[in-house]
């Protein structure tokens, strides 16, 4: 249980941002008690909601000054619980720093706060056809505040690359409320050390980024959408590797496979996929509208090569739409067949797929428990989906050895243990699979370089000592 | 040489693996030696001898391009032109891990016959190595269709000033396992640590790589054409302006299939109101080339870096220098200007660093080299 904080800080806080935005009802607290991974639950002693970079550099100083450790918070979608709170530290969520503060379409950039929603930036740099790029699956609610803390991809990412790919400017509040500027577009980019790379993706250890500047792209003039339905995994992983093998450059290529077909189209969510295929596989194309037919005709025949028993195109945006709500209504999907879903998260060189989906059944085989497999097929980004009953203390303990089995089995194959979920709260423990001891020790140095005090989200991303010694 | 510095290294290296310090500019000249270890325990002995016995590390590749005039105190240029071995290439998975010494026509002899290739064209690409190519975080005017190197390094062993031997990133595409101390190793420099070996993120070779040329009588009057195509509602692969051999033109390259190709082609000549004569093969690398590397040998280079909108102003300052070589990207907007006179300083348009920044530079470089061995060409 949270000791409540002293009522002195809370009027200092209250004084800064107005006492409606501090939050220490315990009733209320509770919605702030876990992230998209609820299997972990702290309540914060308080939660503080500003509007400025002025009002978070306050806030961070009073609570810097008092020793608190403050725990970034967007919209509390991850799936790694990196935004768990600690039991002394209070919550700094972004909700109301929601201002896209300029679109500069001569430029390609957009300079927002970190509570804009994803999707909302995409929507309003839509009449100056522009977009941004990244597009987790959780683009309707997660925080570009909480995309930059994680690094986020999704299923675009493939042609386009991640969160750090678009970043080039931050203001960032650091330790005791110190304010900095990291890179900004149109400096020279050679006359520092690349600290908004290094910034990008810190999961909120290093300090909470208060201005994002972002690069926008053209929209692309066409789009082209095929689902391939196949009778087996293997055979969709083949056609996978010779897709990309063949010189194309997709937009996307993911695959669900039979558990999460079956799911799907049990569901509300029925997307009209053959319940008796073993995978189906999405694949889109996009850009100049007279080179995408060719593109598609190519894909199309690589998927039939490979045996898939039908190609379906898309021919309008419904129908695109259509095609993939199998992919994007899956973890939706899942929740009808279990109560708690594990969505796990690795990647490994796309050419191991197979090898490795095999043998992940083979896990859930061993362990009695029902996995479905939703994944960037183009990128070799897997998501194992557990599905379990937390309620269980047997089911419970097999999710949890399972898991660590396939960590361990991505790594073997030259993987890793997360691709765009973060470490968080949940992956610390497998952090020695892919880093020896001097380098998770190296990383705790560059920490402490931005937050020498370590109160900035402390107990994410690195193992405590003795777990990696 | 010395002959103490000569037997203590040839206690690490054998002795074919020490070169002498000729013809590699200034910097190498005043060097005590240059080191080419064949391995990275070697490279590990060479950097912590040299913290031992009070002297500084110049990690280089070829040497070839061995910027700066002098470091402090004695100091060692170390070349990983040794370390040029191809350890995974799986075509399929189009990444490929390699020594850091291997040069980059080295790697695509090796990628060439899978149709894959590193899609970066900093000047003098092909006879870099890829080390020397991530150290500096060079990108070239491929920037504009590919992005920065720095998001397609996926990983690099890296030997740190004080003998610790990291290994960042990984061999995937998507990796978020810890805080990324690769990035601010990409372009440090070498002022960090020793790269050793990397991990690349390859592409496929385009079906048609095509060469728009647009001439005009001054470079100037080249820029608003420049800034329509940088804005048109198609990508190209790079954009570039140049006055090279006194003959102002305007490239635009594209990547593609053949009817994309085509289409993109008609869209930025109806975005600039004039056709553009158009090149392939090796006529089209042969022009990209010569304006990317316009201005580049000469004695004195400075490259301005800005915002799109500020293209015409860069310009404008650029051709104040006399005798300038220009060229320029139009997309990302920086502009490169050689010349064979002085440059007066005040053209560089990087800010001043904020106090804040160097001090958190500091502290990442103490992260990587607390005790100040790697020499740092950096403020």
């Amino acid at each position: 249980m949270s000791t409540p904080l002293p009522s002195a800080i809370v009027n200092k806080l209250g004084h800064t941002v107005g006492s409606e935005n501090v939050i220490t009802d315990p009733d209320r607290l509770v919605v702030y008690e876990s992230d998209g991974l609820s299997a972990y639950r702290v309540p914060p002693r308080a939660v503080v909601l500003p509007k400025t970079t002025r009002e978070v550099a306050e806030v961070v100083a009073v609570l810097h000054g008092e020793g608190i450790d403050v725990i970034p918070r967007g919209s509390g979608t991850g799936l790694s619980g990196g935004a768990l709170a600690t039991p002394d530290g209070v919550v700094l969520g972004t909700a109301r720093m929601n201002t896209i503060l300029n679109i500069d379409s001569e430029n390609r950039l957009a300079r927002v706060q970190p509570g804009v929603i994803n999707a909302r930036l995409t929507e309003a740099t839509k009449p100056h056809g522009l977009y941004y790029a990244p597009d987790p699956s959780s683009q309707s609610t997660c925080t570009l505040g909480g995309n930059v803390a994680e690094n986020s991809g999704g299923p675009h990412c493939l042609k386009y690359g991640v969160t750090a790919r678009y970043v080039t400017g931050l203001t960032v509040v650091l330790a005791g409320g110190k304010v900095v500027e990291l890179g900004g577009a149109g400096y020279d980019p050679y006359g520092s050390l690349d600290l908004v790379g290094l910034f990008v993706g810190s999961e909120g250890c290093f300090g909470i980024a208060t201005e994002i500047e972002v690069r926008l792209l053209p929209i692309a003039e066409g789009v082209r959408t095929l689902l391939g339905i196949f009778d087996t995994m293997e055979d969709a992983g083949r056609a996978v590797t010779s897709i990309m093998g063949s010189g194309l450059l997709p937009a996307a290529v993911e695959i669900v496979d039979s558990e999460t077909i079956k799911a799907v189209e049990a569901s509300v969510f029925a997307a009209g996929y053959p319940v008796d295929a073993g995978a189906a596989l999405v694949i889109e194309f996009d850009g100049t509208e007279a080179g995408l037919d060719a593109d598609a005709d190519r894909a199309e025949a690589c998927c039939l090569a490979e045996g898939a028993r039908e190609v379906q195109r898309a021919t309008d945006e419904e129908h695109r739409m259509a095609l993939w709500k199998g992919r994007k209504k899956a973890f939706g999907a899942m929740g009808r067949i279990a109560p708690d879903l594990l969505v796990q998260d690795a990647t490994v060189p796309r050419t191991k797929l197979p090898e490795v989906l095999s043998r992940i059944a083979d896990i859930g085989t061993r362990y009695e428990l029902n996995i479905a497999n939703v994944f960037h097929a183009g990128d070799g980004n897997l998501h194992p989906n557990i599905l379990f009953d937390r309620h269980d203390a047997d089911e419970l303990e097999r999710v949890e050895r399972a898991s660590k089995e396939i960590m361990v089995l991505c790594v073997e194959v030259g993987g890793t243990i997360t691709g765009e979920h973060g470490v968080g709260v949940d992956k610390r423990e497998y952090m020695p699979l892919v880093h020896e001891p001097i380098e998770l020790a190296a990383m705790a140095a560059a920490k402490a370089v931005f937050d020498p005090d370590s109160l900035f989200n402390p107990g994410k991303v690195l193992p405590d000592v003795e777990e990696t010694s | 040489m010395s002959g103490d510095v000569k037997t203590r290294i040839e206690d690490i290296v054998p002795a074919e693996a020490l070169d002498d310090t000729g013809g590699r500019g200034p910097l190498a000249a005043a060097a005590e030696a240059v080191v080419l270890p064949g391995s990275v325990e070697q490279v590990v002995e060479v950097v912590r001898w040299a913290g031992a016995s009070g002297r500084r590390i110049v990690p280089i590749g070829t040497g070839q391009r061995v910027c700066g005039e002098h470091a402090a105190g004695p100091y060692v240029l170390l070349s990983t032109h040794r370390l040029s071995s191809i350890d995974i290439y799986e075509p399929a998975d189009l990444t490929i891990t390699l020594g850091a010494g291997l040069t980059i026509s080295g790697l695509h002899e090796a990628t060439r016959p899978n149709q894959q290739w590193l899609p970066f064209d900093p000047p003098t690409f092909s006879s870099r190595t890829v080390g020397g190519l991530v150290a500096a975080g060079l990108t070239g005017p491929l920037w504009a269709g590919y992005g920065d190197i720095k998001n397609h390094v996926l990983g690099a062993t890296v030997v740190c000033g004080d003998g610790r031997c990291l290994r960042l990133g990984g061999r995937v595409v998507k990796n978020v396992a810890g805080f990324d101390l690769l990035r601010p190793v990409v372009g440090s420099r070498g002022s960090l640590a020793v790269i050793t070996s990397v991990t690349l993120r390859l592409f496929p070779v385009p079906a048609v790589d095509r060469v728009l040329v647009l001439e005009g009588e001054r470079l100037e009057d080249l820029v608003p054409a420049a800034r329509r195509v940088a804005t048109a509602t198609v990508l190209p692969v790079s954009i570039v302006i140049t006055n090279h051999n006194g003959a102002p033109k305007l490239l635009v390259r594209l990547h593609g299939a053949s009817p994309t190709v085509d289409a993109d082609q008609k869209t930025f000549e109806a975005a600039v109101g004039s056709q553009f004569r158009s090149l392939e093969g090796e006529k089209a690398l042969e022009i990209a080339r010569a304006a990317r590397d316009a201005g580049v040998g000469l004695p004195h280079t400075v490259t301005m870096f800005g915002k799109g909108t500020e293209l015409a102003e860069l310009i404008r300052q650029a051709q104040e220098i006399p005798d300038a070589t220009i060229s320029a990207d139009a997309y990302r907007c920086s502009v490169t200007v050689g010349t064979t006179a002085p440059i007066d300083e005040c053209l560089n348009t990087g800010r001043p660093l904020d106090p804040e920044i160097v001090v958190l530079n500091a502290g990442t470089r103490g992260v990587f080299d607390p005790g100040g061995v790697m020499w740092s060409p950096q403020p």
